[in-house]
């Protein structure tokens, strides 16, 4: 039986980015207030809170990937210019990756600094590096690049929907919001 | 066998060997470590102590005569972590300045079997004395030095180490577990 192409993203998927944008937001708003702080209970909360968000963020990516793999998304305007399609798709494999790669560095130099990742204070999440100063400091100007990788590309990715939605006036943003049923 | 009888022997053993008792077995600093953790809002921070003298004189044949005596450097706690022993040596906490070492002096010490210890004591930290008992394992090595291993755990309130918003909900935990792996030279002869 054929069914039409789908317009919009499924509902789970919607979920799941959202919950992700607003993980990515609350994750960089504590990152940015904590590390400045002389430490203190409140710095030792803010890094765990930080941690934890992290490991989140990681899950869910997983799970959003795996939802991907068996819900394709709906396929992309037709007037889009072969470039576009292009830096449309290296762009959200990247910012895949980086769902992953961030919260990984960001573990790992944790492990080396010997700070295990405790998950909400109850789930020990095993540490791959033992102790290691000079490595946990590498580890963190890693973790930084690739925060900062992370929001030019969701700056990228934010400005190329909004391009979409305001001058191109297509579907692409609102494949992504919940289509709230008309009733008339 | 009446524990008069036992007494007399080892009395006489003591008579024969008693020079080599007198003089304990030096520590092997290279070889030894005392290490401590604590938990913080699950997390498990280790830490050790670099710095530290023991005077160690167990005697199998009569272990009441033992004696121990640790004396550990304040300043050389390390964790890895510059800002985390910063904290640690300051004033709230171990006070390094104020309390420059932390003792351990045995008061009495019993042997329930061969090699394990149960060394009774007095454990100063931050200028406040507490008894405590600490067991205490022993295998000889194989170039006649003695490794005496063993743990205990410090009670942060006991002490008060780490106080004011340190204290405040749960954040840190209050038990300390402490582990040292002390090595001994050869008794001297």
């Amino acid at each position: 039986m054929a069914t039409a192409p789908r317009t919009q993203y499924t509902a789970p998927a919607q979920l799941g980015h959202w919950l992700v944008v607003l993980l990515i937001v609350a994750a960089y708003a504590v990152a940015w207030t904590m590390v400045d702080l002389k430490l203190s209970p409140t710095k030792l909360r803010l890094f765990n809170y930080h941690k934890w968000i992290g490991v989140t963020v990681f899950a869910l990516a997983a799970l959003r990937l795996a939802w991907r793999l068996g819900h394709r998304p709906p396929p992309l305007p037709a007037g889009m210019a072969a470039w576009e399609r292009q830096v449309a798709e290296i762009a959200h494999r990247l910012l895949y990756l980086l769902m992953f790669a961030v919260p990984l560095s960001g573990w790992l130099m944790s492990s080396a600094k010997g700070f295990q990742t405790v998950y909400l204070g109850v789930l020990p999440i095993p540490d791959a590096l033992g102790k290691n100063a000079a490595l946990g400091q590498a580890l963190t100007e890693v973790h930084e690049a690739l925060t900062w990788l992370l929001l030019a590309l969701v700056a990228l990715h934010a400005a190329a929907a909004l391009k979409h939605h305001f001058v191109d006036r297509d579907d692409v943003l609102r494949r992504m919001l919940p289509q709230w049923r008309r009733r008339s | 066998m009446s524990l008069h009888v036992r007494t007399a022997v080892a009395a006489g053993l003591l008579a024969v060997c008693g020079l080599a008792l007198a003089t304990p077995r030096p520590l092997v600093a290279a070889k030894s470590r005392i290490d401590f953790s604590v938990k913080e809002m699950g997390v498990t921070v280790s830490g050790q102590f670099r710095k530290f003298e023991a005077t160690i004189d167990l005697d199998p044949a009569r272990p009441e005569a033992s004696k121990a005596e640790v004396i550990v450097d304040i300043a050389s706690l390390t964790t890895g972590d510059a800002d985390t022993d910063a904290i640690a040596v300051d004033k709230p906490w171990l006070d390094k300045l104020g309390f420059p070492k932390a003792t351990f002096r045995s008061t009495a010490v019993k042997s329930p079997a061969p090699n394990r210890y149960e060394v009774s004591g007095v454990l100063t930290i931050r200028g406040k004395a507490r008894p405590i008992v600490v067991p205490l394992t022993t295998a000889a090595q194989a170039d006649g030095g003695l490794l005496a291993t063993g743990g205990f755990s410090v009670r942060r309130s006991d002490f008060g180490i780490g106080g004011g918003e340190w204290n405040e909900g749960d954040l840190v935990a209050d038990d300390v577990p402490v582990t040292f792996s002390l090595t001994l030279g050869p008794a001297a002869r």
